[in-house]
């Protein structure tokens, strides 16, 4: 107990010392992992998993692997480590080496230089496609992106601070009539981009230039603005930009002015004269030589649209040889992408060339979440964050769920809008992020109402469809969690998969994906085998898995999938399993929480909200930097969760302190190789 | 090479019965010199996912153990002893669609590939089956993945075709179920994917379409002067990815020229236009093959790889006339013992497809009484040696064409134990004019493969 005292102490102190850190390390840490890690993470030749503690000798050196003290700090936290088997921890114990590890954790990033930078990358499809409509103005798409899942009728208004109770969506992978929207003829789109594995598809590793995709923004170039309908009906800035001026004597100053305007908006910085001069001198040599003004400027601006400048987001090279502030244009374009998917507007623009944006991040979120264009944060964001991909290639078995499908169509054409306008509302609404584990309300259409409750589809509709919100006094359903989209996608054809659904709760909701399962891993016995024909899909695992090595993994992703079981391979509420026995959902979250039923699941995970906050925050916050967040954004993180804790985790305070977050505001750029440079000053760790 | 012009000089005929008739390749040219011009040497690769049955591919391996689970050992559970050196082809269940033309391939066994720990064992399987770079050779990357062997051939012989290489993928591409890491072979360089066409219609209207391109160049001075300019505003690592702007715009500078030049040729390739109509998946890869094989012909590159699908792939598939209702190749992978006969013919389907490949190839007639499969040499592999076990040794290999030089043409060669994948390689660069004493971490060349 001294000890807990003396270490409060010290946390509440500033002046923590590196001799204190080491004493604490000596006195608390170090004896707790000899006693409970070193049996199988110590320096043995058989170290489990990589994790191996045997060769930290001081918290210096603890302090100098901030993965593996990430990673360690995450095991204790949720209980995946010592093993059940193990001696365990007490709980005083527990809390005061949690409270030394953060400490160093924190303590190694205080004196930071080097936050990891996502690298110059070029814009993803979505990406592209949505800077072109808004660079233009344009009434219309550019090419259909089936990476939207939804086509939204006109209900998005997130100014008015309420979700309509009727909405008319549709689902376009499933629905190709969902693909008919006005949009520019003869302008063909290059293939999607993929997602990282638990990343998005923004992710700035993932996204290189090759003269395939060269090729096709060079046509994409051409195409766009020679497309008939790119005119002076269909482009909002044509008569600013595209049109010839009134008075032809003042042609060569209107060329200049004009693209000024342009190219700082479509380069999302001012542009400098010698670029300028470049762009006029083709649009003067193009009209000295007798061509008319309308396409002598489109050719200005196709080459606009094929330059890296637009191509490309980065940021600049930073000055120092440490991490420093983003300037407001960087500012501004990481807000626009972060939220918009597309380039900054005028605004953003204009408060960046006064250096007013840094002071405004706040109220231009707020803006800017109230502008029609947050839906596409809402299209990119959410799908990839909930994996809803997945729901396409999702096909039950035809014999045993002939209900699923309808004409040549499916039901979770419907499902997959669910989670969506679940998580829509809660961003609109700025509701507790605690509404995606469990809601009052859920938004179905007809025929997905009926599937839960009788399931099977009634007036089956493929195309515009309208979803009515639902008030919900069974708490078995609403949030993201427990619909039937993430229910039918973590399924097999035949059969449910628990530790497919254990590991999508784990990446999803906790943010910490489980390592990739060995190479050996055996498959589970089908039903159909007479021996196990009368076991629970419990039981048969049980049996199954006999390999302690996997016990370390499955004790995190087992209870997590279990206690979904309720809900069958095509999400619909089922008490006994087809072979009569009663489903057993009982588990504990973390070795912590106890349930019996997925009410009690529910609760669990919202005992742990701040968990998931962190785990929530970090999605966001690896979105708006397109890269992998470690260590080093730890104070960060811990930053956006303590502000928006007091008033219950709202989703736009959480978005709002994700952009006032240091790691969003700052970046990493020298200009030497900091890997090889001899000049390179000391780390600071 | 310096003469690039050479690929004009190529034409097509139709002949009475609709079939593609190609005129011998630069028959009767001659250069000042007064030899003849020998045809272009090329090669593909053709990669198929998850692995295979040992048992029905390998010979020697029926009455093998099927693999069930457990043991961690991802190496070989059977040993069919047999002896390293050549042997008589056995055609093999898997192996029967190559009868027609056992002649021309060489099955090569005992060649083994080094898993780098600490990625899903999936994830180095295709990405690294073309670099197989010694593990944790290369820094800052979870993948052992280096520039392709593709990519350092091409900078040998693909110096004057329009493309220097070729990608294609027979990922139909619905769901975008897997990353990059999965979905690719070929790699311009760690983190740097070179992109495969995956839809009929587009790769057709790339490569044969007739489009106007040449208007492209006039903005191509622009932007690569606003990439001069920009370069300088950047961080030393952007720099170095940046450059992949210069050579993606060079590249297409070459493209269009040398398209240009090839313009009316290219649009009398006999080549229906693919449909955008949805196709069974045999029918499918046909059509892609098609292109593939078209490229290969025309000149519009002398390298290409093709990938039958991502790794892991869980997507469930009727594989048209296989199956009647949809099976995930990966997940029956893990459970051989019951997917045995359901298995067998998901390889023997890819080996179908293959050989439709090979076939063709060995039909169209070049210079000298050779065909294109005599000047190609095509790879068919896997980056697992079993879909089970997942193993990383005793590959399933399949080299064919090459022409006089596959001195094991209608044998099969067995390497020692431990004989890198990269030997393979190494030995296939050699034979295309690569100068290098090593490639990746290879020990030496697979002799007596080729002459």
């Amino acid at each position: 107990m001294r000890i807990l005292v003396s270490l409060l102490f010290l946390l509440s102190n500033t002046a923590w010392t590196l001799a204190q850190e080491e004493t604490q390390y000596k006195t608390i840490v170090a004896p707790i992992l000899k006693a409970q890690c070193f049996k199988c993470h110590g320096k043995t030749d058989n170290v489990e998993g990589d994790f191996d503690l045997g060769e930290i000798a001081s918290s210096k050196e603890l302090a100098a692997n901030a993965e593996l003290l990430e990673q360690l700090i995450e095991v204790i936290d949720t209980r995946s480590m010592p093993p059940e088997e193990e001696n365990g921890l007490t709980e005083i114990e527990r809390e005061q080496v949690l409270n030394v590890l953060r400490q160093i954790l924190k303590e190694s990033f205080s004196t930071l230089t080097d936050f990891p930078q996502s690298p110059i990358r070029r814009m993803n499809r979505f990406q592209y496609s949505n800077s072109v409509e808004d660079l233009f103005e344009l009434d219309r798409i550019v090419f259909p992106l089936p990476e939207r899942m939804m086509r939204a009728y006109g209900y998005y208004k997130p100014s008015t601070g309420k979700m309509p109770d009727v909405v008319k969506v549709g689902s376009r992978p499933l629905g190709k009539s969902q693909m008919i929207q006005p949009r520019l003829g003869g302008v063909s789109p290059f293939p999607q981009d993929l997602r990282a594995e638990h990343g998005f598809d923004n992710r700035g590793d993932h996204l290189s230039l090759s003269p395939m995709l060269m090729e096709a923004y060079l046509k994409l170039s051409r195409s766009i603005v020679e497309s008939p309908d790119f005119n002076s009906k269909s482009v909002g800035i044509w008569g600013r930009f595209f049109a010839s001026p009134k008075d032809e004597s003042k042609t060569n100053e209107q060329v200049s002015v004009r693209l000024r305007w342009f190219l700082t908006r479509a380069f999302r910085r001012p542009v400098n004269e010698e670029v300028l001069s470049r762009y006029c001198e083709l649009v003067i040599h193009q009209i000295e030589n007798g061509t008319e003004f309308e396409p002598a400027m489109k050719m200005a601006a196709s080459a606009a649209i094929a330059s890296p400048r637009f191509l490309y987001i980065f940021d600049g090279v930073t000055q120092s040889k440490v991490a420093e502030k983003v300037d407001d244009f960087e500012l501004a374009s990481r807000l626009s992408f972060f939220l918009w998917g597309s380039i900054p507007d005028e605004e953003l623009l204009e408060l960046a060339s006064n250096e007013n944006l840094s002071e405004a991040i706040k109220s231009q979120v707020a803006r800017m979440l109230d502008d029609e264009k947050s839906k596409r944060f809402c299209d990119s964001f959410a799908p990839q964050w909930l994996q809803l991909e997945r729901i396409i290639s999702a096909v039950p078995d035809r014999q045993k769920f002939p209900e699923f499908y309808f004409a040549k169509f499916r039901v979770s054409m419907h499902m997959m809008l669910e989670p969506l306008l679940i998580f829509e509302t809660v961003l609109i609404e700025n509701r507790s992020i605690r509404d995606l584990i469990d809601s009052d309300f859920t938004y179905r259409s007809e025929m997905l109402n009926a599937w839960y409750e009788q399931g099977k589809p009634v007036k089956a509709k493929p195309a515009m469809i309208p979803f009515s919100r639902m008030k919900l006094d069974d708490r078995r359903f609403g949030g993201v969690v427990t619909n039937a989209a993430v229910m039918t996608m973590t399924s097999s054809p035949t059969r449910t998969q628990p530790i497919t659904r254990g590991a999508w709760v784990l990446t999803a909701i906790f943010n910490s994906p489980p390592e990739p399962p060995p190479a050996d891993v055996p498959a589970l016995p089908e039903p159909e085998d007479e021996s196990i024909s009368e076991l629970t899909i419990r039981e048969r695992f049980a049996a199954h898995r006999k390999q302690a090595t996997c016990a370390g993994c499955h004790v995190k992703i087992d209870p997590l999938g279990f206690a979904l079981e309720n809900f069958g391979p095509t999400g619909l509420w089922r008490d006994r399993y087809e072979n009569g026995r009663e489903v057993d959902s009982a588990g504990s979250l973390f070795r912590e929480h106890e349930f019996r039923s997925i009410v009690q699941f529910k609760d669990a995970i919202l005992s742990e909200d701040e968990k998931f906050a962190r785990a929530f925050s970090k999605h966001l916050l690896a979105f708006a930097l397109a890269r992998e967040i470690g260590p080093a954004d730890a104070g960060s993180l811990e930053q956006i969760v303590s502000a928006s804790k007091s008033n219950n985790f709202r989703m736009r305070d959480l978005i709002s302190q994700v952009a006032l977050s240091d790691s969003f505001r700052t970046k990493y750029n020298p200009a030497v190789d900091m890997n090889h440079a001899d000049t390179a000053e000391p780390k600071g760790r | 090479m310096t003469k690039s012009k050479d690929v004009s000089r190529r034409g097509f005929l139709r002949g009475a019965s609709g079939a593609v008739l190609s005129l011998p390749f630069l028959e009767g040219l001659t250069f000042a010199t007064g030899s003849a011009l020998a045809p272009p040497q090329r090669i593909a690769f053709y990669y198929v996912p998850i692995g295979v049955v040992r048992r029905g591919f390998f010979p020697g391996e029926a009455q093998a153990t099927i693999p069930k689970f457990g043991g961690g050992k991802m190496k070989s559970i059977f040993d069919a002893k047999t002896k390293v050196g050549v042997h008589d082809l056995e055609l093999t269940p898997t192996l029967k669609p190559l009868s027609k033309i056992q002649d021309k391939i060489s099955l090569v066994t005992g060649l083994d590939r080094t898993f780098q720990v600490g990625t899903d064992v999936h994830a180095q399987c295709a990405s690294c089956f073309l670099s197989s770079a010694a593990p944790f050779s290369i820094k800052q990357s979870a993948w052992p993945l280096d520039r392709t062997l593709d990519h350092l051939i091409a900078d040998q012989i693909g110096g004057s075709t329009p493309f220097k290489t070729l990608e294609f993928s027979c990922n139909s591409h619905k769901d975008n179920l897997e990353s990059i890491y999965f979905d690719n072979i070929s790699w311009y360089g760690t983190g740097h994917v070179a992109p495969s066409v995956r839809d009929p219609k587009l790769a057709y209207d790339r490569l044969f379409g007739t489009s106007e391109t040449k208007e492209l160049r006039n903005v191509t001075d622009l932007v690569l002067a606003d990439a001069h300019s920009l370069q300088k505003e950047l961080g030393f690592s952007d720099r170095q990815k940046f450059s992949e702007y210069f050579d993606s715009v060079r590249a297409i500078e070459l493209q269009i020229d040398r398209l240009e030049k090839m313009k009316n040729e290219l649009s009398n390739v006999p080549l229906d236009e693919p449909t955008e109509a949805h196709m069974p998946r045999g029918e499918y890869m046909r059509v892609m093959a098609d292109l593939m094989v078209a490229a290969l012909q025309t000149g519009l590159t002398n390298v290409a790889t093709m990938m039958v699908g991502p790794e892991r792939w869980n997507t469930p598939f009727m594989f048209e006339g296989l199956f009647d209702k949809p099976k995930s190749h990966h997940q029956m992978s893990h459970n051989q013992k019951k997917y045995i006969q359901h298995l067998l013919k998901v390889d023997r389907f890819y080996m179908e497809q293959f050989a439709y490949i090979v076939e063709k190839m060995d039909s169209i007639e070049e210079a000298n009484g050779t065909t294109l499969l005599d000047n190609t040499l095509l790879t068919y592999g896997s980056g697992l040696g079993d879909g089970s076990t997942h193993q990383y040794n005793d590959l399933p290999i399949v080299v064919a064409g090459g022409g006089n030089r596959l001195t094991t043409a209608g044998k099969q060669l067995n390497c020692p134990d431990g004989t890198p994948l990269a030997n393979l390689w190494l030995t296939q660069a050699k034979a295309m004019g690569v100068n290098t004493p090593r490639f990746a971490d290879s020990t030496g060349v697979v002799s007596g493969l080729l002459s």
